[in-house]
């Protein structure tokens, strides 16, 4: 894991994000939102490139993603502004999206940052969230490929309460 | 249940200490400031989670060395079992129960069980409602292992809501993201509105408990009652209603938060109310009153756990047994009797019964290292 996360800082300092889902990509759009095999009506919604990583790994999701670059936590000075949020809601509005689906941890940060996109994309297309029974405080990363593929199909509507 | 043994490595001031437990009393006797309490202190974390009195795990660890542990093996009716819990300087903690390293806290939480008293208790009455508060929860995370995350969930959104009003009081220029605020709101009321739930259950089942010991010891002069009044004022346990409520109530003090810097509505404000005889025992309670009332609040907690778990607790007394007068000592005695595996910790024998001394183990501690006194 260690040596995972070195490689990606390092790949960081070479290679840019994606223009379009903000991966980390050598190209302005990355491999994933060139691919035509890609289903591009539905985007899963991920905090970081090493969640976009391990999802590729169940081989169980045919869609596009996007990746907001961290979660909403005041106490470190991160706001919805500092997070690839507005780029996602313009990607709906634009790309005819049928289907957002949020892939963020259960933490208080990630309940967060899930239900406040939930909020904003609501009137434009469906929003679902992945099934997490995850170890608690979880993050995608340690979860098993079985565990995720299994949240993947499990997901269900967001519910705003 | 039963601490057979206990062994506290880099702990406070032991630096590698073995203790066997062989009676249902034991007394630990020692001079000021030799390890007394910091042993009974393990074993509340044990059984906790939480101390009474360190804020921070680096406290807890020997100084001059980097992490600490303390292990118990414990008879339970289900069997023997091993707890580890170790303790590091950066925070850090690693729970072990029967040799395997726990993924979660609150699996931890619910093996070993104690109600802790000490002198400092009085402080529950006397004292501000932070510590009715706390009281309050470390007895709850033992009934209800899930209200430890419960509680944590609630600490982060507090903290996380805290530190986006304080931005907003300090920069004014910065204008609030109201749908940002909207969310951490929601989440207050979620979360608060579960913690509020369990505290009013807990109360619940207490508060008869209480009253029946507080009447026994003061020979039926005084009643006591216990009373919640949650800073979010619910009617009955309907969540739907005390989460409505909880919005209406930030809703009315947002001008107020927003000037401030910080959430003034939520289970962080909640008070706990103790009368005696239709008075509040913390402004008028004589000293006797206030004693009776803690003492009548740990019996509860104790046998509030042993209903709950369905075994008897253990009974850990800090330096109050020598404070109680004749009447509320034999109260106490008489109710744990040999049932509940009680350490006592004290810097002399006096005050103790010879016929109890008898029947107790005797501890002698002096500067982190325990001998045991031959019967
Ligand atoms: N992290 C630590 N490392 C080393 N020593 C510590 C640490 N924390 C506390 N101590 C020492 O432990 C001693 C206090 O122990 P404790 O509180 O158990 O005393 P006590 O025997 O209960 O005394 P009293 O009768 O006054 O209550 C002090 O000497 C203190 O310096
Ligand atoms: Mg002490
Ligand atoms: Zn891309």
């Amino acid at each position: 894991m260690q040596e995972l996360a070195q490689a990606l800082l390092d790949a960081k300092k070479q290679v840019g994000l994606c223009s379009v889902c903000f991966h980390l990509s050598a190209d302005p759009v990355c491999e994933i939102c060139r691919a035509p095999s890609r289903d591009p009506n539905t985007v899963c919604v991920v905090s970081d490139s090493r969640d976009v990583i391990a999802i590729e790994k169940t081989r169980e999701y045919k869609g596009k993603y996007h990746v907001l670059g961290g979660l909403i936590s005041p106490m470190e000075g991160i706001g919805p502004d500092q997070l690839h949020i507005t780029p996602l809601v313009r990607r709906v509005n634009q790309d005819n999206i049928q289907e957002v689906i949020m892939a963020i941890s259960p933490s208080v940060e990630g309940e967060t940052t899930t239900l406040y996109i939930g909020k904003l994309l609501k009137p434009f297309t469906r929003v679902t969230r992945i099934a997490f029974g995850l170890p608690m405080g979880g993050d995608l990363e340690y979860a098993d490929e079985v565990t995720l593929a299994r949240a993947l199909e499990g997901r269900r509507d967001l519910d705003m309460g | 249940m039963f601490l057979n043994t206990l062994h506290l490595w880099q702990f406070r001031n032991y630096c590698d200490q073995w203790v066997e437990f062989t009676a249902p009393k034991t007394i630990v006797l020692g001079e000021n400031a030799q390890g007394k309490s910091n042993l009974l202190e393990s074993v509340e974390l044990l059984a906790t989670l939480r101390s009474h009195r360190a804020m921070r795990d680096r406290e807890l660890v020997l100084e001059g060395t980097e992490e600490g542990r303390a292990a118990a093996r414990l008879e339970r009716a289900i069997g023997a079992m091993d707890l580890g819990m170790v303790m590091r300087r950066s925070g850090r903690r690693t729970l072990v129960a029967n040799g395997q390293t726990l993924k979660r806290q609150v699996d931890f939480l619910g093996l070993m069980s104690a109600v802790e008293f000490s002198s400092l208790d009085l402080d529950l009455v006397r004292g501000g409602p932070g510590y009715r508060r706390h009281w309050i929860d470390t007895l709850l995370v033992q009934l209800e292992p899930m209200y430890h995350h419960l509680l944590q969930q609630y600490n982060t959104v507090l903290r996380q809501r805290n530190a986006l009003l304080k931005r907003h009081a300090k920069s004014d220029s910065s204008c609030l993201n109201s749908t940002e605020l909207a969310i951490w709101d929601a989440q207050l009321a979620t979360v608060g509105t579960r913690v509020i739930r369990r505290r009013a259950r807990a109360i619940a089942r207490l508060a008869p408990l209480a009253s029946t010991w507080h009447s026994n010891i003061s020979d039926h002069r005084e009643t006591l009652i216990l009373r919640y009044a949650p800073s979010v004022p619910m009617d009955a346990d309907d969540p739907e209603q005390i989460q409505q409520t909880f919005l209406e109530r930030i809703k009315q003090r947002a001008i107020a938060e927003q000037a401030q810097g910080t959430t003034l509505v939520g289970p962080h404000r909640d008070e706990i109310d103790f009368i005696i005889n239709d008075t509040p025992a913390r402004q008028f309670g004589s000293q006797g009153q206030q004693r009776t009332l803690v003492l009548a609040l740990k019996l509860a907690e104790l046998k509030l756990i042993e209903a709950v778990i369905g075994e008897p607790p253990l009974l850990l007394l800090d330096d109050v047994l020598a404070e109680l007068d004749l009447n509320r000592q034999n109260k106490l005695l008489d109710t744990i009797q040999d049932r509940f595996q009680t350490l006592i910790t004290t810097t002399h024998l006096g005050s103790f019964d010879a016929q109890w001394l008898k029947s107790s183990q005797i501890l002698t501690v002096k500067a982190g290292e325990i001998i045991e006194n031959e019967p």
